[in-house]
């Protein structure tokens, strides 16, 4: 349920301006950093969004994606000329091969249940981060290697904006794709498979959809990934990658596409900040647990998520306003999400 | 022939290790239909805690009932304070636990440090046997030996007591047994207790078998636990031990003929058994309930 | 002649479906109580809310003059309350002897009785014993789901539509048995066959839309041709 407040699209240009017009008044090299990573992942998380909150799949391997193109670019920017053509290129072919990948991997598995999918994505993502550290001629294993990015994204601000671009390019597709037919389907399938099912719609058609559309979008954040630092190494395609999406998908809100990007500026942003603590406090060098910590409390206690929470606020607000008996509503609202 | 027989030593020891932590995974998953991603925090605990002890009172067999209390420790709060709360809902239970699989890993370098720790093989186990001209490994006989006793009791337990009746009934058929008096959420609770130190005794056993315990090796191990699991049949007990020698065997032989595939090798085996028979290769029959 | 259980205006829902929506039903000791309607309108679900598998959300269950309304499942079979699902609940993967060892709560000379009489009763179980449940057919799958209530000394025990999908041969043998039961223990009796319900039963409960329309005395119900019409279709 899509609220059409011209407040929603109000707030969705105001935060545009603003980020436009941001390195202008601060151009921090921090900051600028900061936030093209706030970005990138937020195109991650998003992607991860269209399994977990639209399509109530839930994937551990959502990693290899990420990690295909930010190797694709790598590789291709290494071997052939650094120029733009090269990086859109390699942006392309990231993304046919993630494409690829995805639907073999989601024809394979996507039959399964809840349980097995989770358990074979990892495996395969798995299987991927080997094959990353074993073929060490392309990839310089572990220790990965470093290339010249195209000359244009040498200036920090540029490549801000490029990847500003990126992110608006995809939010408003992802979000006209959720939209569309075919994102309702998702919805029933999330809500319901079994009668999805029998309502005579091909389920499994549709989650390998979903599938491609999560893996190649996570391959583009991947490309820009790799440009941002310049370096790829394995950590591209591990756990840790994964963790990243589900953690931001989760606590931002799932299923809501703003969530996961509001989950990113909260992940990064506190990573940032307790990497700086932890010069001082060795402690919080493990901060990772905190994440976990929270994220754990979150599944039991907060699965909306920030966003999920906040829509769930107004609506009850709404129908105080309009003085329905709301029990009957939260009653199914409650079961919307997680089932 | 020493080749040969080094070989499936190799590979039945390894598969051996990977039953214990499919064995839990699986009768947990079976009776309480719970996916449990930590179960490689509760290997990677038991497996620290285990050579801590073992270090501390140069007693092996401490060591050992040290990995296992800890992991029914760890069982106990986990079922109680992260299954309980999501029980039936599958999306939360596969993110939880995986949450805490990342909690537990961490915890590991803050309490025993970020760095890896070499064991080694007590000295009544280390060393090997020279049978002719086939040397085998004392230590790995010993693991297949654990492996076998601990496969024979659980299938007594199972096939032959009240206990092991209550367990299998519950698995098939919840509602039904509990119908019958059967307090089920106390029987979830041990099997999780018994499924995690299972994992911790197998953490154990793999420390002295790999020389060197780190805190990752609880999702590599899970991992090819989980492998077991799909190849064996979700439930189903003694599947998963068929399931975990095949697996054993297989990396140990591609290990050496075609050391490129050898990691490859399981989950070629996965995606076979899955794309030809999903229910696992030994899966319970189990009633369909309207 | 006392009253056994006694559900009054019981409430259950099932996830969002408000399935029962106050039903009042009395069993009295010593006799076949039987839940009659038509399908869906809410009688295996009293059943299960009985046994505390969908709990009553409002109104009051009560066995013995003690609430079990908030008890958990295990509990109420406890207290002396054996089940027989609509899909007998017998476990495929256990021999017939597994399946009445772990419906067993003591193993004392009264139940290894107990369990030689229903044995006589059904002498199909006999001859099946170390052969697996999911091997028996839906008839003795019936009998062995009724041997399995009986063997704790319940004392009352609720069938599901015990001759939903069998022979009329075996409906026959099904309903001599709870006829021989009742001599024992008392019983209630879901069913949509109303010649099996209307020669066993002493009284009648009908439920329509998940409340309690009508009760009384079974002999009553066979002449009552109005209300077979309108709540059971037939007449």
């Amino acid at each position: 349920m899509k609220m059409k407040l011209p407040l929603q699209h109000l707030c969705f240009f105001l935060m545009l301006a603003i980020l436009v017009l941001l390195p202008f008044v601060n151009d921090s090299r921090t900051l600028m950093i900061l936030l093209t990573q706030i970005f990138i992942f937020g195109i991650l998380a998003m992607s991860y969004d269209i399994l977990l909150g639209y399509t109530g799949i839930v994937s551990f391997g959502h990693a290899m994606f990420f990690g295909l193109g930010a190797y694709t670019t790598a590789v291709m920017l290494k071997q052939m000329e650094p120029t733009l053509s090269t990086f859109f290129l390699s942006i392309v072919v990231g993304m046919l091969l993630a494409g690829f990948i995805s639907f073999l991997v989601g024809l394979l598995t996507l039959r399964l249940k809840s349980h097995f999918f989770a358990m074979l994505t990892l495996a395969f993502s798995g299987l991927f981060l080997v094959v990353a550290e074993k073929w060490r001629s392309v990839t310089y294993g572990n220790d990965g290697f470093t290339f010249r990015a195209p000359e244009i994204f040498r200036d920090r601000m540029t490549f801000y904006f490029f990847v500003l671009a990126c992110l608006v390019v995809i939010f408003i597709a992802l979000y006209r794709f959720v939209n569309s037919p075919t994102g309702r389907i998702l919805i029933a399938v999330r809500e319901n498979e079994q009668r999805t099912k029998s309502l005579g719609y091909n389920t499994l058609y549709y989650k390998v959809i979903a599938s491609i559309v999560a893996g190649t979008v996570a391959s583009l954040a991947g490309s820009l990934y790799a440009i941002s630092l310049r370096f790829v190494n394995t950590s591209v395609m591990t756990m840790d990658i994964t963790l990243d999406a589900l953690l931001m998908t989760i606590i931002g809100g799932v299923g809501t596409l703003v969530g996961p990007l509001l989950g990113s500026a909260v992940i990064e942003y506190a990573q940032h900040a307790l990497s700086g603590l932890a010069r001082d406090y060795p402690i919080f060098e493990r901060w990772i647990i905190f994440f976990g910590i929270l994220y754990i409390l979150a599944v039991i206690f907060f699965p909306k998520g920030i966003i999920g929470s906040l829509r769930m606020m107004f609506w009850k607000w709404r129908l105080k306003r309009k003085g329905i008996n709301q029990s009957s509503v939260t009653l199914s609202q409650e079961k919307e999400r997680f089932e | 022939m020493e080749l040969l027989v080094n070989l499936v030593i190799n590979g039945l020891a390894t598969g051996m290790l990977i039953f214990l932590l499919a064995a839990g995974l699986t009768l947990i998953f079976g009776l309480m239909d719970v996916l449990n991603f930590a179960h490689g925090g509760l290997f990677v605990w038991g497996a620290y805690a285990g050579i801590f002890t073992y270090m501390f009172t140069e007693s092996f067999l401490i060591g050992i009932v040290g990995a296992i209390v800890t992991g029914a420790l760890l069982g106990l709060i986990t079922e109680k304070l992260i299954i309980t709360p999501v029980y039936g809902n599958h999306i939360q239970q596969i993110l939880i636990t995986l949450g805490l699989m990342l909690v537990l890993q961490e915890m590991i370098k803050v309490v025993f440090g970020p760095n890896g720790v070499a064991v080694k093989t007590p000295s009544y186990l280390a060393g090997s046997w020279e049978i002719g001209d086939v040397i085998i490994i004392k230590y790995r006989l010993f693991i297949i030996v654990v492996g076998f006793i601990i496969f024979g009791i659980f299938q007594y337990m199972l096939k032959k007591t009240k206990v092991g009746l209550v367990v299998r009934a519950g698995v098939q058929d919840k509602e039904m047994a509990q119908a019958l008096g059967i307090h089920i959420k106390r029987v979830f609770l041990y099997v999780f207790m018994v499924g995690a130190a299972l994992a911790a005794l197998s953490g154990m056993l793999m420390a002295p078998y790999s020389g060197v315990i780190y805190a990752e090796m609880g999702m590599e191990y899970a991992i090819l636990g989980f492998i077991v699991v799909v190849i064996g049949g979700m439930g189903s007990f003694s599947g998963s031990l068929l399931a975990a020698i095949l697996v054993g065997l297989a990396g140990s032989f591609m290990a050496y003929y075609v050391p490129v595939l050898s990691l490859a090798v399981n989950m070629i085996l996965m995606a076979i058994v899955l794309i030809f028979r999903p229910q696992g290769l030994f899966a319970m029959r189990k009633e369909r309930s309207t | 002649m006392n009253t056994l259980l006694k559900l009054n205006d019981v409430h259950t829902y099932i996830g969002q479906y408000h399935i029962l929506q106050g039903v009042n039903f009395e069993a009295m000791e010593g006799q076949v109580s039987v839940l009659l309607g038509r399908n869906g309108a809410g009688k295996t679900t009293t059943l299960k809310t009985i046994m505390g598998l969908t709990p009553a959300s409002k109104g009051e269950v009560e066995f013995n003059s003690i609430s079990i309304k908030k008890s958990p499942t295990y509990k109420v079979a406890k207290l002396g309350i054996g089940y027989v699902p609509e899909n007998q609940g017998i476990f495929a993967d256990l021999t017939v002897e597994e399946n009445m060892k772990v419906a067993m709560r003591k193993e004392d000379t009264a139940t290894l009785e107990r369990q030689n009489y229903v044995l006589e009763l059904f002498p199909d179980l006999k001859k099946f014993w170390k052969k697996a449940g999911g091997h028996l057919s839906g008839g003795q799958k019936q009998m062995l789901s009724m041997a399995r209530a009986f063997i704790n000394d319940s004392k009352l025990i609720l069938i599901d539509e015990p001759s939903k999908g069998l022979a009329p041969i075996v409906v026959e043998k099904v309903m001599e048995a709870i006829v021989e039961m009742k001599k024992q223990t008392s019983i209630v009796l879901v069913e949509q066959n109303f010649m099996m319900a209307s020669r066993i039963g002493d009284t009648y409960t009908l439920i329509d839309d998940g409340r309690t329309v009508h009760s009384g005395k079974m002999q009553d119900l066979i002449h009552h041709e109005e209300l077979k019409r309108k709540y059971l279709g037939i007449g």
